[in-house]
């Protein structure tokens, strides 16, 4: 069946290209056009639409589509942009839109645009979730592989999981991956890529979870400036509803820049030597001097033993800062992340498990 | 020991960086410990803790009162002092003293606050360690990464003392990819001394698989030893005063012996055995190997 499109497009070359390349191909069927947002909401009803085509470079179009998305529930609503904007994209998203499409595209480039972004799930900006930890060896990489393999069963959504620790990232080894491109090419090529043509920079790891891989040799690490990291991880959310990035240690234009597009942070500690709570304590004292940070910002304990209340008190007292989640010890993982199954072999009913799960609920519920 | 001369610059000191590509495998221990069996031996000591955000050297010294902790006795204070009074500097008004029985060392601390961290600026800091050479030997405890300031510290170090805990793949991997990484940057290989760290703990993966992996010996082994490690860190002291007759106690002053060239006491097995374990073959295939 094919899609009962309306263009609405206020450039009259562009719109008359636009109907150009729908007429030919018989997957798409042109409803009507219109050259402007406010001219085209009731009309349009009439023809039953599936499909709407809005060229959101312009600011009218760009703010009514909600008023769309209201209208016609059921229907794609596809913004055209002529350049990559990831802050239009994610006002189009806001809005509840289904996407963004880079003006000039054929009729092949919108079927797969749709594709990809009917498999993402709900309509919805992505949920941005960075793992933060002051010195590493904070159980910070499992955590947020095991929650990412959790969301997407819980949501069927699609999550992304980024390696964003370039020195020495750990996930293609949870995962027992060779990849061939990185977060390295990704940055590089971010700015001629869209949606359609970055998903495959990203490799499958269970149904629902994709991973983008560090690089294996230490030095490409500079390659990356943090305004481009930045740019793919937005990139990320329009094919992803959950983008969990894993962070290099400690305070850095890189991992501050993503912390600061964030909607959670989790500052992932493991109690060792015990100076951990005071390193901890610092990095949320950084955080709690900018705007949003004690909003979005959670203190995280992992391997905690004894894992009780009584503890949790005794670390928060220590921390000055509540502590949000705190993750019982597992031995069993250590040879699960050894065999590179993380995948497969996640130890389900443990108490690791189920405290893991429950804050993956709540990662769910949270709101954007 | 070298004698004190009207112009210090005529000698050098022993720079040692403490480094590895794992964090929280217990660098800052092996410095202390290295720094207090130095001194021990009657050198003049000095042990940098460049773990400029978050160091531990203060806190596994127990040295936390008011007197002693000022932001401006830290790395980041002589930094400060040197850009304001480059005239005035003194390096020695920087350094606090750790005194434990017959052992006195010095320590440049790391800056108390993230904030004094973000400031640092490598050339100074290299600047500031040259100062140091009055003493014999300098201890540099880095950080787990490869920035501009380590690889600026491990280029003006003699050796570079590179810490590996293999019991843990991701760890293992970070070891060989790090060594691969100094050895491309085309550091001597008999700069970098491998130090393995709780050799003796139970793991999947053997100490000679890894030299076979590295293509290099480990230059010493250092046992496993927690409830020593924690007895030093609870009591602040180093080992040989918190565990005088522990095994790590005693590794620790083979390893010291080894970086005085004291003669040896103990001659170290050639013997070597090939392993043809699943998990290692796997570790094989993964490096190509």
């Amino acid at each position: 069946m094919a899609y009962r499109v309306i263009v609405i497009e206020d450039d009259p070359v562009m719109l008359e290209e636009i109907v150009a390349v729908l007429r030919r191909s018989p997957d798409f069927e042109v409803a009507s056009t219109y050259k402007q947002a406010h001219a085209a909401i009731n009309p349009s009803a009439m023809f039953q639409p599936n499909l709407f085509l809005m060229n959101v470079d312009n600011e009218e179009m760009l703010d009514m589509v909600p008023d769309f998305v209201d209208r016609f529930p059921k229907a794609y609503i596809l913004g055209m942009m002529n350049q990559w904007d990831p802050l239009v994209a994610q006002r189009v998203a806001q809005g509840g839109g289904t996407g963004c499409i880079l003006k000039p595209f054929t009729a092949k480039d919108i079927l797969e645009h749709l594709q990809v972004y009917a498999s993402r799930g709900k309509n919805k900006p992505a949920k941005l979730i960075s793992f933060f930890s002051p010195k590493g060896r904070a159980g910070r990489t499992t955590l947020a592989a095991i929650l990412a393999l959790l969301i997407a069963e819980k949501t069927g959504e699609r999550v992304a999981l980024i390696d964003a620790d370039l020195q020495f990232g750990d996930l293609p080894i949870f995962f027992d991956l060779e990849p061939k491109r990185t977060v390295i090419d990704a940055t590089q090529d971010i700015r001629l890529l869209t949606p359609v043509t970055f998903a495959p920079y990203f490799y499958p790891i269970k149904k629902g979870v994709s991973l983008l891989s560090s690089p294996d040799r230490p030095e490409y690490a500079e390659l990356v400036t943090p305004e481009g990291l930045v740019e793919v991880v937005m990139m990320t959310g329009n094919i992803f509803r959950y983008v969990l990035v894993d962070l290099p240690s400690g305070f850095n234009p890189l991992a501050l820049n993503i912390c600061r597009i964030s909607n959670l942070v989790f500052i992932t500690t493991m109690i060792n030597s015990g100076f951990e709570i005071k390193h901890a304590r610092k990095a949320m004292d950084m955080f709690a001097q900018q705007d949003d940070g004690r909003r979005k910002v959670h203190a995280v304990f992992t391997r905690v033993n004894p894992f009780t209340e009584e503890n949790r008190k005794k670390i928060s007292e220590q921390l000055g800062y509540p502590v949000d989640y705190m993750i019982p010890n597992e031995y069993k993982m250590i040879s699960v992340a050894n065999s590179g199954r993380l995948a497969q072999g996640l130890p389900k009913d443990t108490l690791l498990m189920q405290t893991i799960s429950g804050m993956a609920d709540k990662i769910i519920a949270a709101k954007e | 020991m070298a004698v004190e001369t009207a112009n210090s610059l005529e000698r050098s000191s022993v720079i040692i960086s403490v480094f590895s590509t794992t964090p929280g495998i217990g660098k800052t221990i092996i410095a202390i410990n290295l720094a207090a069996g130095l001194a021990h031996e009657g050198y003049k000591v000095c042990l940098c803790d460049l773990d400029l955000q978050f160091g531990d050297v203060l806190n596994y010294l127990k040295i936390t009162s008011e007197t002693e902790l000022t932001s401006e006795k830290t790395v980041a204070g002589a930094q400060r002092y040197l850009l304001d009074h480059p005239n005035k500097f003194n390096i020695k008004d920087f350094l606090i003293d750790y005194t434990q029985g017959n052992v006195t060392f010095s320590i440049l601390p790391a800056p108390l606050y993230v904030f004094d961290a973000y400031q640092i600026d490598v050339q100074i800091i290299s600047n500031i360690i040259g100062r140091l050479n009055f003493f014999d030997y300098i201890i540099l405890d880095l950080n787990s990464m490869f920035s501009a300031l380590n690889l600026e510290m491990l280029d003006i170090s003699t050796v570079i003392n590179y810490v590996g805990v293999i019991d843990f793949l991701p760890a293992l991997k970070n070891y060989k990819v790090g060594y691969d990484t100094l050895i491309r940057f085309e550091y001597e290989e008999s700069k970098i001394r491998l130090v393995e760290n709780r050799a003796d703990s139970q793991k999947l993966i053997e100490g000679r698989d890894v030299e076979k992996l590295l293509g290099e010996p480990f230059y010493h082994r250092l046992p496993n030893d927690y409830p020593s490690v924690n007895k030093s860190i609870n009591s602040g002291q180093p080992l040989m005063f918190a565990a005088p007759d522990s095994k790590l106690t005693k590794s620790f002053d083979e390893l010291v012996g080894l970086y005085t060239n004291r003669p040896k006491s103990v001659l170290q097995g050639e013997g070597q055995t090939s392993s043809s374990g699943g998990l290692f073959s796997k570790i094989k295939s993964w490096f190509g190997f």
